[in-house]
């Protein structure tokens, strides 16, 4: 346990103000949960914000990956002010730019379109996840 | 020099206080002035989730080694405690009814559970682990974990 | 204050990512924003405070703030106060716990029926603390 195992932090926006937050968070959690419960540990963002030691020694010392609903791109402001460059960033307005989307659901509650597409941007973020990975000196 | 042995697992860093005693259970056990105070370990609060609830025998019962003595409550889960001694429940951390959230934010300190008046402790004590004893098998737990994780 | 001028008191879920009750959190603030109290609540990302979003941090100074947190770390009322919102009340997920002892809610990603009762019983509860805000309109 005192090697230091190769994993990879996740920093997901939760925007409650628009769906995008919301397929932030439920790819995150895709990620997490299913497609690379071994290689991810998340970061709680309000935690992060609020000085969360932890969250913020983690993200220094590993590298991150942040997933940001929109071009705000809070998680990645927070991160580069608090830890360090993330080293992947992802937004999911601008990976929806290459999906065929259907009109979106309500923030609220995602149809079974709009889970499809917080699936796709899981899939990228898993993609992501392999990549640094791969760069892991 | 610190005192506490530590490490991390994801991350979380975990604490095991110098000094004081264990129980498997990953309890602490602290002996001061002839009493002996308990209180869950920081691997303990932290798997357990953010405690809501903690109930303990009225002051003044009688407990009794490896039996329950209370029970800790979270919504992930409810911890039966056990006691690691036996003896006469003198105290109990009247702060936990409002603040049970002190469990988690320090668990080796304002988080204690009892205060117990032991009717043998040299006796119980033989059956404690160390500090050093204690923090090996938290790191066999988290390894058990981990594996857990990696077969799934 | 909204642009229209009707007095609105903003809720600030925290979302935290990692528990149930972050979840929760994000839910029992939809249910009032979007449903009990609509007219006279609305929600913001509280990223966006932290990452000095002009507008968010008007909204928080201008208008009556309840946050809703899903843990005792409390990170929505720490941010809030941090960007010096104007807070009228803190609300915790793990009160309405305390009158549900039933309920054991477990899913994150996802709210599990116990989840929904949960935060259907906190959304009664925010709203309540709207009502007392706004004078009992």
């Amino acid at each position: 346990m005192e090697a230091q195992e190769k994993k990879v932090g996740i920093i997901s926006c939760s925007g409650e103000e628009r769906v995008e937050g919301t397929i932030s968070r439920v790819a995150t959690r895709l990620v997490l949960g299913k497609l690379r419960p071994n290689e991810t540990v998340t970061i709680c963002l309000p935690l992060f914000l609020a000085g969360g030691r932890e969250e913020r020694e983690f993200a220094r010392d590993y590298p991150t990956i942040t997933v940001d609903g929109c071009d705000k791109m809070c998680a990645k402001i927070a991160t580069e002010r608090y830890s360090g460059k993330p080293a992947s960033t992802i937004v999911v307005t601008d990976t929806l730019k290459n999906y065929q989307c259907p009109k979106l659901s309500s923030r609220r509650k995602l149809n079974d379109e709009t889970l499809a597409v917080a699936r796709k941007v899981a899939d990228r973020i898993a993609e992501e996840v392999d990549e640094v990975l791969k760069h892991w000196v | 020099m610190s005192e506490y042995l530590t490490t991390t697992f994801d991350k979380f860093e975990l604490r095991v206080r110098k000094g004081f005693y264990y129980t498997k259970d990953d309890l602490w056990v602290s002996i001061e002035n002839g009493k002996v105070k308990v209180g869950v370990s920081d691997y303990l609060q932290k798997t357990s989730g953010d405690v809501a609830f903690v109930e303990v025998a009225k002051p003044g019962s009688t407990v009794e080694k490896d039996k329950e003595f209370g029970t800790m409550e979270s919504a992930k889960t409810t911890v039966e405690l056990l006691s690691p001694l036996s003896g006469r429940l003198d105290e109990a951390n009247t702060k936990l009814s409002g603040s049970p959230e002190l469990v988690n934010s320090d668990p080796y300190g304002e988080g204690w559970l009892v205060i117990i008046a032991p009717h043998n402790i040299e006796f119980d004590r033989a059956s404690l682990l160390s500090a050093d004893e204690y923090f090996k098998l938290m790191l066999e737990k988290l390894q058990s974990e981990h594996d857990k994780l990696e077969s799934r | 204050m909204d642009v229209s001028g009707q007095r609105k008191v903003i809720v600030i879920p925290c979302s935290g990512i990692g528990k149930a009750f972050g979840s929760i959190s994000r839910e029992a603030t939809y249910e009032v924003t979007e449903n009990l109290r609509k007219d006279t609540t609305q929600t913001l990302c509280l990223a966006l405070l932290v990452s000095g979003d002009e507008e968010s941090l008007r909204l928080v100074r201008n208008n009556k703030c309840i946050t809703v947190d899903g843990c005792p770390l409390q990170c929505a009322e720490k941010n809030v106060k941090l960007a010096g919102g104007n807070l009228a009340g803190s609300l915790r997920v793990i009160d309405a716990y305390k009158e549900n002892r039933r309920l054991k809610p477990r899913s994150v990603t996802f709210l599990d029926p116990d989840g929904r009762q949960m935060a259907a019983a906190l959304a009664e509860r925010i709203a309540k603390k709207v009502d007392e805000l706004l004078g009992g309109l």
